[in-house]
């Protein structure tokens, strides 16, 4: 697949947004799962958000002018296959690690 | 307070106005080199400074998220972006993944090389100038523009620099 390794942060960003979520609330969610490993700076953030958004990854899920509500996020159909796609690639590495463990390397 | 100052160097920049919050100066206004600053609790804010990836300057929408995660946008310049947290609110860094640093320098990098195109094109209209008028301020301004295509030429090969440092750290 062309699309994946992903990078870490588009990899956190998509679980992020597996429901609706604004950038504050990616930020948060990312930092609490990796226990304050990854804290994405909000340059980070927004340029990921945009390719995402140009790749329809993921897609604005509201946008209301009106009451200035935060915008939110949330994952499409393709982000969810790419995603499992990278799932299925890590599960590989980890499955071969465990088999050279297995022999005591 | 106002001071003035000639940056080419956004990370330079950075460290100054973190300096001068330190100093208990908070940046609030950049015009054409003059940096406009008002008093506040010494260390009070953290600086950063961005590219937009546009040339026509256009941050409303960019502006409207940084706001939304709690980050000021004080000032424009063009392409140009000051953005402040206060420290108290948690460390900030725009930039927090070697591909994200990558494309913010490969930006930086290519808008200088413009500007460096731009300057090349002046230097030798002035040299032009210069020989055939044989006028000392033509040349004054051929070695002043000399002087900055070398200035900005020394802001492209750190850019370029930093690029392969991150590459090479990203592998």
């Amino acid at each position: 697949m062309d699309n994946t390794p992903l990078t870490e942060a588009v990899f956190y960003i998509l679980l992020a947004v597996r429901t609706p979520n604004h950038g504050y609330g990616i930020i948060q969610e990312v930092s609490e799962m990796t226990k304050g490993r990854v804290v994405l700076g909000p340059g980070t953030l927004y340029g990921a958000i945009q390719s995402l958004l140009i790749k329809k990854w993921i897609c604005l899920y509201s946008e209301d002018k009106e009451s200035r509500k935060k915008k939110e996020y949330v994952i499409t159909p393709l982000g969810k296959d790419v995603f499992l796609d990278e799932v299925r690639r890590l599960n590989e590495l980890l499955i071969n690690a465990k088999k050279l463990s297995e022999e005591g390397i | 307070m106002i001071k003035f100052r000639i940056y080419f160097d956004k990370d330079e920049e950075e460290k100054w106005l973190k300096e001068m919050s330190n100093n208990g100066w908070a940046f609030r206004k950049f015009f054409l080199g003059f940096y406009y600053f008002e008093a506040c609790e010494p260390g009070e804010y953290n600086y950063q400074i961005d590219l937009l990836d546009n040339w026509g300057g256009d941050k409303d929408e960019y502006a409207a998220f940084m706001e939304d995660i709690g980050v000021e946008v004080v000032s424009q310049w063009w392409r140009w972006i000051y953005l402040r947290k206060k420290t108290a609110d948690g460390p900030f860094e725009m930039y927090t993944d070697a591909q994200s640093k990558i494309e913010l320098y490969s930006r930086i990098k290519s808008f200088f090389l413009i500007l460096l195109g731009v300057e090349i094109m002046c230097f030798f209209i002035e040299l032009k100038a210069a020989i055939s008028s044989g006028y000392y301020v033509y040349g004054f301004f051929t070695v002043l523009i000399g002087l900055i295509c070398l200035v900005v030429l020394r802001v492209i090969w750190k850019c370029k620099w930093k690029i392969e440092q991150l590459k090479s750290e990203e592998i």
